[in-house]
């Protein structure tokens, strides 16, 4: 950390409230500006929605103060907390009207010929023969919310929402599709189907 | 959801059959690659090499579409910012 980031830290947290309230108007305003230049373009981001998300990246920013280790600049740091914190809120107004029932409805159908017809890849023995052992091992080895977590997210669901569904934090969330990725590529190679087989049946 | 998502397009079918194949044992997961994200656009940004830790980060961008979009939108700031400097 140069001494610019120690100050950066101190001033942040400084006991003289002065020097206190102007390093967090420096941050809150360094956050501004790099969201406005993120997220500036988007048809659904308005400038007040800018100011809201800087506040509350700079809220955020408080909250974690004892996480930073110093790997990366203090404002590249505060920047992608206040990203984080401003794209699960876009995401999940985005799709707030979805329902856990809908999302788990949808899982169901995952291992059905209606959602992977055999010529999803295309019309080759080789590639059916994967679709094929891929719906079996989807039936087989997956659970109703893994079915559900990858036909949302195959589906555009951002994760943020699929994980507020399912009641899971992100990261427990990234461990069921991580377990549901290892369980079907552990099926496949078991159906005598490699990953080169697999790179393969995308080829037309 | 989409209601007319019943069939999964070739295009869905082959993204999930590249986690799939890309799929390793142990991944980071969201949280450690959004602790580590700063430092590695900063290292990504002045083409330095990645430690084994950060090659990781890189393996979880290709799996996760919300980490990317973060780490997309922190590289255009930085960029944005070295350019003014």
């Amino acid at each position: 950390m140069n001494t610019t980031e120690i100050n950066w830290i101190e001033s942040l947290r400084s006991p003289n409230l002065e020097e206190q309230a102007t390093a967090m108007k420096s941050l809150r305003d360094i956050l501004l500006k790099g969201l406005r230049i993120a997220l500036g373009g988007r048809g659904d981001v308005s400038e007040a929605h800018l100011e809201d998300f800087a506040q509350d990246g700079l809220l955020r920013v408080l909250d974690k103060l004892d996480l930073f280790q110093g790997r990366s600049l203090f404002t590249t740091w505060a920047q992608s907390v206040a990203l984080n914190t401003a794209f699960a809120e876009l995401r999940r107004k985005r799709w707030r009207d979805v329902s856990l029932d809908a999302m788990m409805e949808q899982g169901e159908h995952l291992a059905e010929p209606s959602t992977l017809p055999d010529d999803s890849l295309g019309a080759s023995e080789d590639q059916s023969r994967v679709v094929i052992a891929m719906r079996k091992a989807i039936a087989e080895e997956l659970t109703p919310k893994q079915r559900a977590a990858i036909h949302a997210e195959l589906d555009g669901m951002p994760f943020d929402q699929v994980c507020s569904l399912l009641g899971t934090s992100r990261n427990a969330g990234y461990k069921l599709l991580h377990d549901a990725r290892k369980a079907l590529k552990r099926c496949l190679e078991e159906a005598g189907i490699s990953g080169n087989d697999i790179q393969l049946a995308f080829t037309p | 959801m989409n209601p007319n998502s019943s069939i999964l397009s070739p295009a869905q079918v082959s993204e999930f059959l590249r986690q799939i194949v890309v799929t390793r044992d142990h991944e980071v997961d969201c949280g450690t690659c959004i602790e580590h994200i700063g430092e590695f656009a900063e290292k990504r940004l002045a083409g330095a090499d990645l430690n084994t830790v950060l090659a990781s980060i890189e393996h979880h961008l290709s799996l996760c579409p919300e980490c990317t979009e973060e780490y997309e939108a922190l590289k255009k700031i930085l960029e944005t910012e070295s350019v003014k400097q």
